[in-house]
């Protein structure tokens, strides 16, 4: 279980972060929604380790993990695809997603999982050799989803992982976001600002506004709420 | 002498030259592309090299082989304890570290004029005698560096390409907050990166030490070369390095071989005017993205 309690963020002069706390299951697929600048992104790299929260704790399976760095926690479990997926542009796909079984030792199990992963995303396989900065858009999102898996993950962290994309696309996107969470047994935790999908995908949901988390419910709670319905479902 | 013996002694001696000029190159730009550090002092290893290699096997009477590899083993240990002491404090900083690697040359260069002396020192050939082929004499010796040489390059070219420690490399180059969350720890690789660039310096000194002699002064000269190769294949490029290394040699040594060492010198120059006109990203380097 991935619990965070009340953690503040600061970075230089801004607040980006004042209060915010969420509980994550093993294999539950929870999400957190919100505007522009409410502190998500900032969220979810505080539980990764790339940033510092200065107040309240982070803690994986009862055991306080905010004061380990980024890779420490990898190798705990956690992984991300990050915001704008920051793929390693001048690495082939191949190459991006076996550095993002850095720390793994098990070459048969990796070995496997790329298979599965090609299996999710024929494209990464059909452009293995190619260069990652010259994919689409969308391959890309693949390309960052798939390094983060090659991990082996128990929580994974996707940010945004429809920004931008044709909505042909997210609809892929949705429907492997939901094969993994079942086939994989990983626990996903999605920052979105398509409210419609993160909710229609989630077990459990949180609003946040101006860094902190304001509202909770099951995503069925939050799609039926009048409140999340007129701010962020533009109903 | 005919007319075929003197190209062919010419091409070899340049990629003798260009040989060495990679080594240098590949080094500067490893270390560059990874931990953007512009480190002036890369010259400074080769001479370490050179004086280590020197004085085990001139000295010592060690075996050659044996030799080099003290020469890069030395020299590797201690890159990895500047990095730690000189660099790490400067992680972000091109500038600063710049500076700091201008303090670091003149601190070896005069550390070795104290404890070395000034006078030049003549190593003997690593090996005599010549090789026939195709009716076509050649020196051994140039042929062990051009050798010797080749395989160090492809050793590394196979390590960045094809092992997960290259792939770290890489990741940290291109992006380090990202490689952080692959589980890459930047200070873990940063000493060997740079370990593995002054090494590759220090087998290029190594190797020159018996074509050329040994004294605290020659570093500068491979470091200035290495800036045009780098200049020349594009920052951060390791094929672009061989590239401009081998071609860098093979028209310093037609040149001074047909023309004089003036018009070597002018020819270089003028290549690297041209290439920063036309192609400023360097033959094999990446275009900066316009913004």
């Amino acid at each position: 279980m991935l619990e965070v309690s009340g953690i503040g963020v600061t970075y230089g002069a801004t607040r980006a972060v004042t209060n915010v706390s969420l509980t994550v299951d093993r294999g539950a697929i929870v999400s957190l929604i919100g505007s522009n600048g409410a502190g998500k992104t900032t969220t979810l790299k505080a539980i990764i380790g790339l940033a510092r929260n200065q107040r309240g704790e982070i803690r994986l399976d009862g055991r306080r993990i905010d004061h380990l760095a980024a890779p420490e926690r990898v190798g705990l479990g956690l992984a991300l695809s990050p915001e704008g997926r920051r793929v390693f542009p001048q690495m082939s796909v191949l190459d991006n997603l076996l550095v993002g079984a850095y720390l793994r030792r098990d070459g048969r199990g990796a070995h496997a999982d790329l298979e599965r992963i090609f299996a999710y995303f024929p494209r990464l396989r059909e452009r293995r050799e190619q260069v990652a900065g010259s994919l689409s858009g969308g391959e890309q999102q693949m390309l960052a989803i798939g390094r983060a898996l090659m991990a082996k993950p128990q929580f994974l962290l996707l940010d945004e992982p429809s920004l931008g994309l044709a909505p042909i696309i997210v609809d892929e996107i949705e429907r492997i976001i939901r094969e993994i969470n079942t086939d994989m047994k990983v626990a996903i935790v999605l920052v979105e600002q398509n409210a419609n999908l993160a909710l229609r995908l989630s077990d459990h949901a949180y609003v946040l506004e101006m860094g902190s988390t304001t509202l909770d419910g099951t995503g069925a709670e939050l799609l039926a709420s009048d409140y999340v319905r007129r701010a962020y479902l533009g109903v | 002498m005919g007319l075929g013996t003197v190209v062919a002694q010419t091409i070899v001696n340049g990629l003798m030259v260009g040989m060495i000029y990679v080594l240098m190159a590949i080094g500067f730009t490893l270390v560059f592309g990874i931990m953007r550090i512009v480190n002036f002092a890369h010259g400074e290893f080769y001479m370490i090299g050179a004086f280590v290699f020197a004085i085990v096997f001139d000295s010592l009477g060690v075996p050659v082989a044996v030799s080099i590899l003290a020469a890069v083993i030395v020299v590797g240990l201690s890159g990895v304890v500047v990095e730690r002491a000189i660099f790490r404090p400067f992680t972000g900083d091109e500038l600063n570290g710049m500076i700091a690697s201008l303090g670091l040359a003149l601190i070896l260069q005069n550390g070795a004029l104290l404890v070395l002396g000034p006078s030049p020192r003549s190593v003997p050939a690593i090996v005599d005698g010549t090789v026939s082929m195709a009716g076509l004499v050649f020196s051994l010796s140039r042929m062990t560096v051009i050798g010797v040489g080749a395989v160090a390059i492809l050793a590394l070219y196979l390590l960045v390409v094809h092992t997960q420690f290259g792939r770290a490399m890489r990741a940290v180059a291109q992006d380090p907050e990202i490689a952080l969350v692959q589980g890459i720890r930047p200070e873990r690789v940063y000493p060997i990166a740079f370990a593995l660039g002054v090494a590759l310096a220090a087998l290029a000194g190594a190797l020159m030490a018996p074509v050329l002699s040994v004294s605290p002064f020659i570093g500068l000269t491979p470091t200035l070369k290495a800036f045009i190769v780098v200049v020349i294949g594009g920052l951060g490029s390791i094929p672009g390095a061989v590239l401009g290394g081998l071609l860098l040699g093979l028209i310093e040594s037609a040149a001074g071989t047909f023309l004089s060492a003036v018009v070597a010198d002018i020819a270089q120059f003028v290549i690297v005017i041209a290439v920063v006109l036309l192609r400023p990203w360097g033959l094999l380097g990446k275009k900066e993205r316009e913004a």
